[in-house]
């Protein structure tokens, strides 16, 4: 223990701070992938939902982990205040991920299934733009690449109005009851799910006063 | 809106370590500068200033008052004591009367963390724990002159230990002079900016008035500037190890206190650092207080660092004096669990108070820290 003071950490916290964020969204993919493979036919099951649980709460610890470290950096210097003020607001949207991924596979158990829906093939495209959105928003929150950043935004922005006027259909749809709550649900988790990952793109591309602020209609920004 | 420079995310722009390094060391040299012109200043008054001027710290109590004032009024008990090591070196003020100020050095210290503690004022359960944090530290102070002092007014068995300490690293008696490659190294610099300064000022006793108060401003600007910037060196290492010992308590945190305080050369830094991690519950306030009692160790080096400079043994003696002092307060109080905790569960009701009325805090701050000490003064000089 006292051999770390003259070790030191190899890294400074900032950056371990990041690699645990990218480390999140990875899980959150998993989790991502366990809970919506349940609703494409999989079904619920124990070792699905032992997956979605286990992950999840992974994530939660390495979120307070974060909270712990930048506290500790917080208290030793100061000059790092806005990097620190904009990972205690983005660990949050990194931990919602889980939160909601975990939220589609409670759809599955509630009886949601797209297996073989008529628009299964639509619903399955979403899922996988948004599963590869998480893995590039990993990708480019550890490079930091702000051009990167941006384009990602800007394709996430455009999901953000699909999915508007996948939900606006689903409460239109003369399907039934349970097949329009499972879209609109759906529709609705992917966008919360994106607007996190914005939410934490923005601190690479924004500064500080504007995070979170890709999430509302263009006009209102 | 334009898109920042950098991400927000990334580290803020820094002094290359190497760099900053190099400025420590600078920065280090002329504050042993300063000591060694703080005492050529007062040896150049002459005993007949001097002499009057500090009779009155002969009374033990006036002594540690004045400790406790001078580090209040500078925050730095680093300055204080490098000052009273420049002030003992020279001749003016002997050991047996220092000793009493460099323990009022050691209480004054702690007001640094008990004002980072007010901040918290406004939510009370942080409160509480920050004003505890901060506060154990005073009454473990306060506690160790209560037991110490009378010994030492009694018998005098610190100074005559740190006394016999100091003979096992310089040949000389008390009064005498010992040369170190320390001394050796500022005494060119010290000399040359006194020459400077007799170029400006004619008679000699303003050029040594002038001497002392450049002196002064150097040892704490630079003091200041090295605190600062080892503090950005260490960082890294600060937090690696207190995160090590943040759910410990014991002898290992009292080492990590001690480090990291010799690393940034302030107690208070150390201490201020803790309040937050207390506040804020990520640090429990029994595994924070061995922290506390090792940067009282840790600040000690400072005091030695300018006995080498000063290259006397009294000022080396008053010097290990500090240190003997706070290893030996650690001692007596820390080992034995009935005596270990009296200063945290002091804190603790201390707050508690605190907390039901916020200007008791400030009452106990003001009046500790500056109404006492400034009574004191008053009345036993």
């Amino acid at each position: 223990m006292v051999m770390a003071f003259f070790r030191g950490r190899g890294e400074s916290t900032l950056d371990e701070v990041k690699g645990t964020l990218v480390s999140m969204l990875a899980d959150g993919r998993t989790v991502f992938d366990a809970a919506t493979d349940a609703v494409f036919g999989g079904g619920k099951s124990k070792q699905t939902k032992q997956t979605v649980r286990s992950t999840d709460q992974e994530i939660n610890t390495a979120q307070q982990r974060v909270r712990r470290s930048l506290m500790m950096h917080s208290a030793v210097t100061t000059v790092d205040l806005p990097a620190v003020l904009a990972y205690m607001s983005i660990v949050k949207d990194a931990e919602r991920i889980g939160d909601y991924a975990k939220n589609m596979y409670d759809l599955a158990k509630y009886g949601a299934n797209f297996e073989l829906a008529e628009d299964h093939d639509e619903l399955l495209s979403y899922r996988d733009a948004v599963g590869q959105l998480i893995d590039d928003a990993a990708a480019t929150f550890a490079s930091q690449d702000q051009t990167q950043a941006q384009k990602l935004i800007d394709k996430a922005d455009r999901f953000l109005t699909d999915y508007d006027q996948k939900i606006k259909a689903a409460f239109r749809s003369e399907g039934t009851a349970d097949q329009a709550v499972a879209r609109a649900l759906y529709y609705r988790y992917l966008k919360r799910i994106t607007a996190h990952i914005m939410n934490m793109l923005t601190a690479i591309v924004m500064p500080i006063e504007r995070l979170d602020y890709y999430d509302e209609a263009p006009e209102d920004r | 809106m334009a898109t920042p420079e950098q991400p927000i995310t990334a580290r803020s722009a820094r002094l290359p370590s190497p760099i900053r390094a190099l400025l420590v060391v600078a920065l280090l040299y002329a504050f042993l500068v300063g000591v060694k012109m703080l005492e050529s200043g007062i040896k150049g008054i002459g005993s007949d200033y001097t002499d009057p001027l500090f009779a009155s710290v002969s009374n033990p109590l006036a002594g540690l008052f004045v400790g406790i004032l001078a580090t209040v009024l500078v925050q730095s008990s680093s300055v204080t004591t490098a000052t009273i090591v420049g002030l003992v070196a020279s001749g003016v003020v002997g050991v047996e009367a220092a000793v009493p100020m460099i323990m009022g050095a050691n209480i004054g210290t702690t007001v640094t963390n008990t004002l980072v503690s007010l901040t918290n004022a406004r939510r009370s359960e942080q409160f509480r724990l920050a004003f505890t944090a901060a506060t154990m530290h005073d009454f473990f102070n306060v506690l160790v002159v209560i037991i110490l002092l009378p010994l030492e007014i009694l018998t005098g068995f610190l100074h005559a230990s740190a006394s016999w300490i100091a003979g096992l690293f310089v040949e000389g008696n008390l009064g005498g002079t010992f040369d170190s490659p320390i001394k050796a190294a500022v005494s060119w610099s010290a000399k040359l900016a006194e020459g400077g300064i007799e170029s400006v000022v004619s008679t000699p006793v303003a050029v040594a008035i002038v001497t002392i108060a450049v002196a002064i401003g150097v040892i704490f600007v630079t003091l200041t500037f090295i605190t600062k910037n080892m503090r950005a060196l260490v960082a890294d290492r600060i937090e690696a190890s207190l995160n090590a010992v943040l759910a410990k308590s014991g002898t290992i945190g009292i080492v990590v206190g001690m480090l990291v305080t010799i690393a940034v050369q302030s107690s208070s830094i150390t201490t201020s650092i803790l309040i937050p991690l207390v506040a804020s519950g990520l640090l429990m306030v029994r595994n924070a207080y061995p922290i506390t009692l090792g940067a009282n160790i840790g600040t000690t080096v400072t005091a030695l660092l300018a006995a080498m400079a000063a290259g006397s043994v009294d000022g080396l003696t008053i010097a290990f004096t500090h240190t003997l002092f706070n290893v030996l307060g650690i001692l007596l109080v820390y080992p034995w669990p009935r005596l270990r905790y009296i200063p945290v569960l002091l804190a603790e009701r201390l707050a508690n108070m605190a907390v039901r009325s916020k200007s008791l805090a400030l009452a106990y701050t003001f009046g500790m820290f500056v109404v006492i000490p400034f009574l004191g003064i008053l009345v036993l000089t």
